[in-house]
């Protein structure tokens, strides 16, 4: 009668999952917890893209339903356009037009289409969907001169801002790095939803950045954050260094390489004869 | 079976890259060039970025080329003295080769360069091989005598100064003309990707006028020269070699040169030259094609200014 029954470890599970990022000790509120099942991604000479899960929870005390987004971005890095136009006949490149920065990969997932989420004054204040994706662009258009290059700076005030960004999302659609899945996240049971993050072989290495947000009636009412790490390693990781820290010693080895293969072919050829 | 390429960054199917390899190592040892201007355009096609396939196939090229001299060495049919000549004009080419491909790569014209010189060099010495080899095959057949072959070198050739002699060629001349051959070479080995014998051979069979029987082995001894300073630049200075993808081509590449060489006494020198010029004159007309018709979009990625 006095031993009094030990804690419930489902107390101490909560603290075996990542932290929610602004929501400590609410559990009698509206949030989102989620986590990743690989938060590292080894590309190896066997890489053929990955298919990492996100999977997570929603506490919906409220009676109102709650929707679910999952964003994922990959590393920024600078966009180079050219455009191409027919001269007499031949079609030509254009002067090279640059964005200084949009992200590497893009994804959205989510529970239903994303303007019957929010608003688009919210979706765009958050950065959130392929249409309102954060693309880094000057007010004005000016010139940089880079490499003895010169290129032309988006200016997102110009008149054709919108075709060039628009083409920067369906190329990068085109080879699988912007996704936008309006049913990719599946409840699998009450309050328990799963997605899936696809990267390409073509995804670019470094730190990813995934938010999770959980919306009501159009509003972001929580949000957790989560990092994904893509990375080379291995033999791939050691030959991507050593062409990039010793590019002229990387050169001769391989010139060497291919000499020697000649040479030892004639060598067995011409024994069998 | 697919393999992940550390530098070009994306994963191909090894089994069809050796295929490949083979395949044109066979067309190069049956007609004694590197095939170079083959394997580009095929590499690109199979989604390999095109950077990186015209500076990795460069050393498909030297292996080749150091398997076709040796043998022809063996056969003393290689002029060193003239190779050597040719390979300084083209180290000069590929330093101003490289440079200048990363330039237009920067100015976004790369491809456009790429696709003119293809259609502009392949196309000419495609069509002028056939048909001098058709001519010359339709003559046979008629029982017609041969023409009497026209000896004399253009004067020029004799007018310049820096007098070399070269005795396995047959030659008394100035070593510019072979310098500057060797410098277009180089350029052109930067550029396209390729050796440039499918030029060399001709210009130094026309124009130099030199022995035939040295011809063959002097280009690829030169060719070995040049497409190894081209790969150490492009490699030191735009990082596009990938060892993977040059390794998986060389291992069919070897073989399958060994294997054309063996082929080509099979055939007469001139059903050869026929094929051959076929080949280049297809190829150059493929590669032009893609600036005349309508692109699927109008907007392309260039390549960016950290890589």
């Amino acid at each position: 009668m006095q031993a009094l029954p030990p804690p419930p470890p489902a107390i101490e599970a909560p603290l075996t999952l990542p932290a929610p990022d602004r929501s400590e000790a609410t559990t009698g509120e509206l949030r989102v917890a989620a986590a990743l099942t690989d938060a590292r991604v080894r590309v190896d000479s066997s890489f053929r893209g990955a298919s990492i899960v996100l999977f997570g929870a929603v506490f919906n005390p409220t009676p109102e339903p709650a929707d679910v987004v999952v964003v994922v971005r990959g590393p920024d890095a600078p966009v180079r356009l050219v455009k191409k136009t027919r001269n007499m006949g031949v079609w030509l490149n254009s002067r090279p037009v640059l964005f200084e920065g949009a992200p590497g990969f893009y994804m959205t997932a989510s529970t239903r289409p994303l303007s019957e989420i929010a608003e688009f004054g919210q979706l765009r204040r958050l950065g959130v969907g392929v249409d309102h994706l954060r693309i880094d662009a000057p007010e004005e258009s000016r010139t940089v001169t880079r490499y003895g290059v010169r290129d032309v700076v988006v200016s997102r005030l110009g008149d054709d801002y919108l075709d060039w960004r628009r083409a920067v999302i369906r190329l990068k659609e085109a080879a699988a790095l912007y996704d936008t899945d309006p049913k990719g996240v599946e409840f699998v049971d009450r309050g328990l939803f799963r997605a899936e993050v696809k990267l390409p072989t073509v995804a670019p290495t470094g730190k990813y950045y995934a938010e999770v947000w959980l919306f009501q009636d159009g509003e972001p009412q929580s949000v957790s954050n989560l990092t994904l790490t893509v990375e080379k390693v291995g033999l791939e990781r050691d030959i991507y260094e050593f062409a990039h820290r010793r590019p002229w010693l990387y050169g001769l080895v391989c010139v060497l390489l291919a000499a020697l293969t000649g040479y030892g072919a004639s060598r067995v050829f011409s024994r069998r004869n | 079976m697919d393999i992940y390429l550390p530098i070009a960054e994306v994963s191909v199917n090894w089994p069809t890259l050796v295929i490949l390899g083979a395949v044109v190592g066979f067309v190069s040892g049956l007609f004694g060039i590197g095939g170079g201007f083959l394997m580009a355009p095929i590499l690109v096609f199979l989604g390999i970025p095109p950077t990186v396939a015209v500076a990795s196939q460069a050393s498909h090229v030297v292996a080749s080329s150091t398997s076709g001299v040796i043998r022809y060495a063996g056969q003393g049919a290689v002029d060193f003295r003239m190779g050597l000549v040719m390979a300084g004009g083209g180290a000069v080419g590929a330093l101003a080769g490289v440079e200048l491909f990363r330039y237009l790569r920067l100015l976004g014209q790369a491809d456009l360069v790429v696709a003119l010189s293809y259609l502009v060099f392949l196309g000419v010495i495609g069509g002028l091989m056939l048909n001098e080899s058709l001519t010359e095959i339709l003559r046979r057949r008629r029982g017609l005598p041969a023409p009497r072959k026209e000896r004399r070198r253009p004067l020029w050739l004799y007018g310049l100064p820096l007098k070399m002699k070269f005795p396995k060629s047959g030659l008394y001349i100035s070593a510019l003309p072979p310098f500057g051959l060797g410098v277009f070479a180089g350029v052109l080995s930067a550029i396209m990707g390729v050796g440039g014998g499918f030029i060399l051979v001709p210009a130094m069979l026309y124009v130099l006028r030199m022995r035939a029987g040295a011809v063959v082995g002097t280009s690829l001894f030169q060719i070995i020269i040049t497409t190894a300073i081209t790969t150490i630049l492009q490699a030191g200075r735009n990082q596009t070699v990938d060892i993977v993808l040059s390794t998986i081509l060389l291992l069919g590449g070897v073989v399958g040169a060994q294997i054309g060489a063996r082929f080509a006494g099979r055939f007469r020198a001139e059903e050869l030259r026929a094929a051959l010029g076929l080949i280049v004159l297809l190829v150059g007309i493929q590669m032009g094609l893609e600036l005349f018709v309508r692109p699927s979009d109008i907007f392309l990625i260039a390549p960016g200014v950290a890589d």
